[in-house]
């Protein structure tokens, strides 16, 4: 298993934009972010040791249960993308953070995503308390990502704000 | 603002729910779970959302002839229940909110055969300008159509899941 890396926010995932994430916009369609924010989950299950290994070998699986994704600005195919996380929240099964994905090179933010993850047993397909080794590992991130501030994408309801 | 469309316009659909958009969970769309990846939870809501902006007169025809898009400002997904490869979707759109610009949808997927609800999935689209690719104005006959169908979503009582702030919600310790 992989040594945790510590940095606050999480920094180390990087992405393209592929040809076949384009829609007839000419840009990025709207589920292909999330395509890509679920593979720098998978990134952050991996710091956990909860990534694909754990389900190849039957012991469990890690399932969204709610996402929030505010799409701020396009980005085309080709782009290189850049994607932070931070941990939220946490408890004794799930997780709480939110990603954020930056055009590599133009630095300018792309989109953000909130999710809540849930820890699931292999066998019942039911929520199940994180495993020892990934608990001490979520510990030990949201103790470094404990002196982060708050992002203003958390938390938001969606809506059709209105000028008074 | 554009008044008039240069293409044939669909037969209006103001009953509510929009209750029109069926579709199937393709064998690519599915993970190392075995189930529907999250991701395409929210390309087929995407779908969905095409639906409701056909509705409005402003499907694919809208972009092929260059005269505007519609972007997602934001979504908000709930996962209710697991999908597989091959299961039947059936959709139901509620209009919750709607302005000059954008229309504020919920949808809510369900196994079409089963019934039970899969996800849910609350939406901003916003209408784009072809030739700025910033936002505009609907255009005068979507925004006509959009009223007509405002007056029967107005009436649905708004859904539970609707507004929701995700949060680990922990019971206050005794």
């Amino acid at each position: 298993m992989i040594e945790p890396d510590l940095g606050a926010p999480l920094d180390i995932h990087r992405a393209t934009v592929l040809p076949e994430w384009i829609d007839w916009n000419g840009h990025m369609n709207v589920g292909f972010y999330v395509v890509a924010f679920d593979k720098a989950t998978d990134t952050l299950c991996n710091q956990f040791g909860v990534g694909w290994e754990y389900t190849r070998d039957k012991i469990g699986m890690t399932f969204v249960l709610e996402a929030h994704v505010t799409y701020d600005r396009e980005v085309k195919e080709g782009d290189p993308l850049r994607i932070t996380t931070q941990l939220l929240d946490h408890d004794a099964k799930r997780i709480h953070y939110i990603h954020a994905m930056y055009h590599a090179v133009e630095g300018y933010l792309a989109a953000t995503n909130e999710l809540m993850l849930m820890n699931i047993d292999y066998e019942s397909r039911r929520s199940a308390p994180w495993p020892a080794w990934a608990a001490e590992r979520i510990e030990k991130m949201a103790a470094s990502h404990a002196s982060l501030p708050r992002p203003a994408q958390a938390g938001r309801i969606i809506g059709i704000k209105r000028k008074s | 603002m554009l008044v008039t469309l240069p293409y044939e316009m669909p037969e209006l659909v103001t009953r509510a729910p929009f209750d029109l958009h069926r579709s199937t969970v393709l064998p690519d769309w599915v993970d190392w779970n075995g189930h529907m990846n999250v991701a395409f939870y929210v390309r087929a809501f995407d779908q969905a959302s095409g639906a409701f902006m056909r509705n409005m007169g402003l499907g694919r025809n809208y972009v092929d002839n260059k005269l505007g898009m519609t972007f997602v400002l934001e979504t908000h997904v709930t996962y209710d229940r697991e999908m597989k490869g091959g299961a039947p979707m059936r959709f139901t759109t509620q209009l919750l909110d709607r302005d000059a610009k954008r229309v504020h949808l919920f949808h809510e997927m369900h196994h079409a055969e089963q019934d039970y609800l899969a996800a849910t999935n609350e939406v901003i689209v916003m209408n784009i300008d072809y030739a700025t690719r910033r936002s505009a104005p609907w255009p005068m006959q979507a925004a006509e159509r959009l009223e007509a169908i405002w007056t029967e979503h107005r009436m649905l009582p708004p859904p539970a899941k609707a507004g929701r702030v995700m949060g680990l919600g922990k019971k206050k310790s005794q």
